[in-house]
């Protein structure tokens, strides 16, 4: 399978009209189109509803992806204009806080980052410190197997092929090596007031 | 293993591209129906976010659940019998309206295209078309391109037209005139003269 199968075939599905496949890629990429569209927009509820808003009309517009780009390269052009008509309709009202040309120039980018308001901020610092103290307390042979994966890309073949072991065990290694971050991840999340 | 740890196993392999259909339908089966399962899927893209990128976008955005109820609601109304009806009545009217517009004759091809506006346009036979009948002696209208032919065959169309719709009304009113005589309280007048039309006053002048 390439890196982008399962993002093709959910997409096919959500073709098909599978809203629980369309939903595991809102679920995918929320976070990353949320970072997107607060590079025009300050206000975080508005960014949230621009987000859903690009989700949409994503969705209305899913059966003209034809799979020349990436899905999420076509996503993010629907959430960047989204974005754009956003401010356009907001610049004609008192208050804008940001026109498309600041966006597009990156002046507000580099104010918000990628990761909008400093709450924000600081429960991604708080998170990645958590999945890297979980990943450094993993057996080794876990460890072995998730980086390889997350940080080299190699499949679940190659994989095996390094680690000298079978594919199934190369599943089950990656899986409970998952299986360990997110619980660390899911108490960290609990107790995070922010999070939902 | 158990049910829930073969499912979050499948789920990694999904992530992975390593699942195959069948397990990608399961997982879509199960996340659709647990909420731990979609939770879990969302916390481990974030996870390999933040493995792959060192850094988090927005983890506390959260937007689906009111996507797909929107999408749901949107679905259910194009699925309501109600919607589909004015959907099949909004079609019926425009095939009847544009049917209509096709059936009735519009003045500008009763007037107009006798000489057509196109470049070796067809110029149509006498007599294949609609012609409105006028009492009036006004000439149609004419086309720029006309070709002086044809500007005198519908001036003849035009006045042949006219004496035919006189001679008719004559008729009518001559028919008129003796039915009615005989039930006049006047009977010594034995013949009512229809009032005649412009043309017939000005041929008995």
């Amino acid at each position: 399978m390439t890196a982008s199968e399962t993002d093709q075939q959910l997409v096919q599905r959500a073709q098909r009209g599978d809203l629980r496949a369309f939903d595991l890629l809102v679920l995918k990429y929320q976070g990353r189109i949320g970072a997107l569209v607060s590079r025009y927009i300050t206000d975080p509820s508005e960014v949230e509803d621009v987000t859903q808003e690009a989700f949409i009309k994503a969705y209305r517009a899913i059966d003209k992806f034809r799979g020349d780009s990436a899905f999420y390269t076509w996503l993010y052009r629907i959430a960047a204009n989204a974005a754009k008509n956003h401010l356009v309709s907001r610049r004609r009202r008192p208050g804008a806080d940001a026109t498309i040309e600041d966006a597009e120039l990156g002046q507000q980018a580099e104010l918000l980052a990628d990761v909008g308001t400093p709450e924000a901020v600081a429960m991604g610092e708080e998170l990645a410190a958590v999945v890297e103290e979980a990943l450094a307390a993993l057996p080794e042979e876990l460890r072995a197997a998730l980086t390889l994966r997350e940080f080299e890309g190699l499949s679940y073949d190659d994989i095996a092929a390094v680690l000298d072991c079978p594919v199934g065990t190369v599943r089950s290694r990656i899986f409970r090596a998952r299986e360990a971050i997110d619980e660390r991840v899911k108490q960290q999340m609990s107790g995070e007031s922010g999070f939902r | 293993m158990t049910t829930s740890e073969r499912e979050f196993e499948t789920l990694s392999a999904v992530m992975d591209d390593e699942a195959d259909e069948l397990e990608l339908r399961r997982v879509l089966d199960a996340t659709s129906s647990d909420p731990a399962l979609r939770a879990r899927w969302r916390r481990q893209q974030m996870v390999r976010e933040l493995l792959q990128t060192r850094r988090i976008s927005q983890p506390n955005i959260e937007v689906s659940s009111a996507v797909t109820e929107a999408l749901t609601g949107e679905k259910s109304a194009y699925r309501n019998p109600l919607w589909s009806m004015a959907v099949a009545a909004s079609v019926t009217m425009a095939l009847v309206l544009g049917g209509q517009q096709l059936l009735v004759p519009k003045t500008s091809v009763m007037q107009g295209s006798v000489v057509s506006d196109l470049v070796g346009g067809v110029v149509p036979v006498l007599g294949a078309q609609p012609v409105q009948a006028s009492l009036g002696a006004r000439s149609l209208p004419v086309a720029d391109r006309q070709v002086d032919s044809v500007d005198n065959e519908r001036r003849e169309v035009a006045a042949l037209y006219e004496r035919l719709a006189e001679d008719r009304y004559r008729n009518l009113a001559r028919h008129h005139a003796s039915r009615a005589a005989p039930m006049h309280p006047a009977p010594y007048i034995s013949y009512v003269r229809a009032p005649a039309a412009s043309g017939e006053k000005s041929a008995h002048q």
